[in-house]
């Protein structure tokens, strides 16, 4: 649960100003640092995609995606052990 | 009006508060503001000028957490937005609805370090739950209507509206929307049968239940299920700071707050027990101390509107997102009736071998406590109380009598100091119907002493009652226990100041400022009591004046709280005195 691993999450979010930056802030005002970040449109063009890969433990990775799934304009996030 | 006919977008954001339920609106004037400040005097709703934006901020928050709806604010660009991060803080982490409405400069200005600009959004985003910039007129009215939706529907929280000024001053014939449909934000959620059965069994088969009951409960309205739940199955209710009023502390039921402060039968009771209900809650480090000693024998259940609160501090044996109320209602019939009558004479016996107390410590001089017995016997345990932050407020805690949801107000996440006075404004406007009175230290009126003013002006008959020991009470505390007595910073007298702090050794001074005084040049009637035996009768003379009065009681400067869990340590490290 402790150990330390690289997640990527992958959102969906609505695609609207102040999105990523909102995304951004939430992982790095706890402190953790994004490995790599990548967004771009989906074939629905109000809606965009985010990859983020982020190092942290498995628990803090699980508070993270509870965060951005509070986030009112977050759709969906996903995420897989890399 | 006619559905084509325009209107500024300043004057549809006031019929749109209007249309969303605004009853008050709190704020200060600007330059980017101007033209909604224009159209307030038509307005259908009064508005209360405050005299700093964080106080306009904590008035319609005290609003918001008297009477469970929004609390709406109005403020200028720049300074005007950056002085309520403070209010927006303390209303976002203890879940209170507020809509704060920011001016901007015109959307051309915007990055061009215009006069009074500031990256509104970009500054509140962390603390606020949601936060939009208009583009457009147009959007002003579905904009209001989201943001209404936003602050009270899953956790409550503060919402900003930041509005550059050509969109206020623009035309639109944009209308406010029958129904809110937001993409992304759908925060509903409902327990399971298998979750309430589950939840339903592990109630039954417990045999040292306890109930700890938070902010939540207040939020959703459950006070009553939770005591039908208390009462039916036999279960001893434990409280959070934010939790005060939604158990009565008179039923025998009550082990009265937990936590750092707390009584000792509650953080014992949490201790033994072999089942804990967490009902709206966060499980707060004030609460649980050292986490992995945390309630070492109990399943924890825990349920709350919040899913990322959920197994956040403490893992738990069953986490339900959902409504407390709706968990409450529903799974009482699948609760069988339970006295547990070892577990409760166990209670019973911690009760009485350490129930709160306090006793002189000088003859003449006034215990801070028995201030919070006085206001609490003058009210008849029926006043609003809003307090301030530091260890008046853990007095206030312990040793009101708590009963009624809704009537302790405090910023018990932010521990915001200056809260006390303004948000005692802002709920003695929203429930006429009760007496409101705000506990103070000296330290935190002053940060804000300036907004009682505002009472005075609205004839509101708030009594403040400073309780003053001549210091940073809460601060001194820990410098006693844990830093060898060095009073680096916490005392307000020149007496036992250290020497780095006196530019002139020579000043001679106890008290300042007059509280008493400071008052009446705001207009308030005002009293200062010393005297142990004038102590109840001044406080009640204050409390039945139809007008805003304050009483400056001066206290024994060296009292501290206990009992005390000191921070990071478990239950057993317990303090007494």
């Amino acid at each position: 649960m402790n150990e330390e691993q690289t997640h990527r999450l992958n959102c969906y979010v609505e695609n609207k100003p102040g999105v990523l930056a909102r995304i951004v802030g939430l992982i790095s005002g706890r402190g953790y640092n994004i490995q790599t970040l990548n967004v771009g449109p989906t074939e629905d063009g109000s809606v965009s995609r985010m990859k983020i890969d982020v190092l942290g433990s498995a628990r803090v990775v699980e508070q993270i995606i509870l965060q951005l799934r509070n986030q009112v304009n977050v759709i969906e996030v996903t995420s897989r052990k890399m | 009006m006619n559905m084509n006919e325009k209107r500024t977008g300043a004057r549809a954001l006031v019929e749109s508060l209007a249309k969303a339920g605004t009853e008050v609106l709190f704020g200060y004037p600007g330059g980017a503001v101007l033209d909604i400040f224009n159209c307030l005097t038509d307005a259908k709703f009064p508005f209360v000028l405050g005299r700093h934006e964080q106080g306009s901020v904590h008035m319609a928050d005290g609003y918001a957490r008297s009477t469970g709806k929004p609390g709406v604010c109005l403020v200028t660009s720049g300074p005007g937005a950056t002085n309520t991060i403070t209010g927006l803080a303390t209303a976002n982490i203890d879940g209170v609805p507020l809509i704060v409405i920011t001016g901007q400069v015109s959307l051309p200005l915007i990055g061009t370090d215009a006069f009074q600009e500031a990256d509104t959004t970009g500054i509140t985003r962390a603390v606020s739950k949601h936060n939009f910039l208009v583009h457009s007129a147009d959007e002003i009215p579905e904009i209001v209507a989201q943001a209404f939706y936003i602050a009270t529907h899953g956790k409550p929280g503060p919402v900003v509206i930041d509005i550059p000024k050509n969109c206020q001053q623009a035309l639109t014939s944009a209308q406010y929307p029958e129904r809110v449909s937001l993409r992304a934000y759908h925060p509903e959620s409902a327990a399971t049968t298998a979750q309430l059965n589950k939840l339903a069994r592990l109630i039954n088969d417990a045999e040292r239940p306890v109930i700890y009951a938070g902010g939540g409960v207040i939020a959703s309205g459950a006070a009553d299920d939770v005591a039908t739940l208390a009462r039916k199955a036999g279960i001893p209710v434990a409280t959070t700071l934010m939790g005060l009023g939604s158990f009565d502390e008179h039923d025998p039921l009550s082990l009265r707050m937990a936590g750092m402060h707390g009584t000792p039968a509650a953080n014992w009771a949490m201790n033994e027990a072999d089942l804990i209900l967490a009902l709206g809650v966060r499980f707060s480090d004030r609460v649980t101390g050292r986490i992995s000693k945390y309630a070492p024998k109990a399943k924890i259940v825990h349920v709350d509107c919040d899913p990322a609160s959920i197994g956040k501090n403490v893992p738990v044996a069953l986490g339900i997102v959902a409504d407390v109320k709706d968990v409450l209602t529903t799974v009482g019939s699948r609760v069988k009736p339970a006295v547990h009558p070892e577990w409760i004479a166990k209670i019973e016996g911690w009760k009485k071998e350490r129930p709160l107390a306090w006793k002189p410590m000088h003859p003449g001089v006034i215990m801070p406590q028995a201030v919070m017995e006085a206001i609490d016997k003058a009210s008849g345990g029926r006043a609003v109380v809003v307090t301030d932050v530091g260890q008046h407020q853990m007095w206030a805690a312990q040793y009101f009598r708590h009963s009624i949801p809704r009537h302790f107000l405090t910023s018990g996440g932010m521990g915001t100091m200056g809260f006390g006075i303004p948000a005692a404004i802002g709920a003695a406007i929203a429930r006429p119907d009760h007496k409101t009175v705000a506990v103070c230290g000296d330290g935190g009126a002053q940060m804000t002493f300036e907004e009682v003013v505002v009472a005075v002006e609205h004839k509101l008959p708030v009594t403040f009652v400073v309780v003053n020991n001549g210091c940073l009470g809460m601060v001194r505390q820990w410098q006693e226990l844990f830093y060898a007595k060095n009073y680096s910073g916490s005392i307000l007298t020149v007496k036992g100041r250290p020497a780095n702090e006196l530019l002139e050794q020579d000043l001679d001074y106890d008290y300042l400022p007059d509280f008493v005084k400071l008052a009446q040049a705001h207009g308030a009637e005002a009293y200062r009591v010393l005297d142990p035996a004038k102590l109840d009768a001044t406080i009640a003379k204050a409390m039945r004046s139809k007008k805003t009065t304050l009483v400056e009681v001066i206290v024994e400067p060296r009292a501290n709280v206990y009992p005390m869990i000191p921070a990071g340590k478990p239950v057993s490290d317990m303090v007494f005195d």
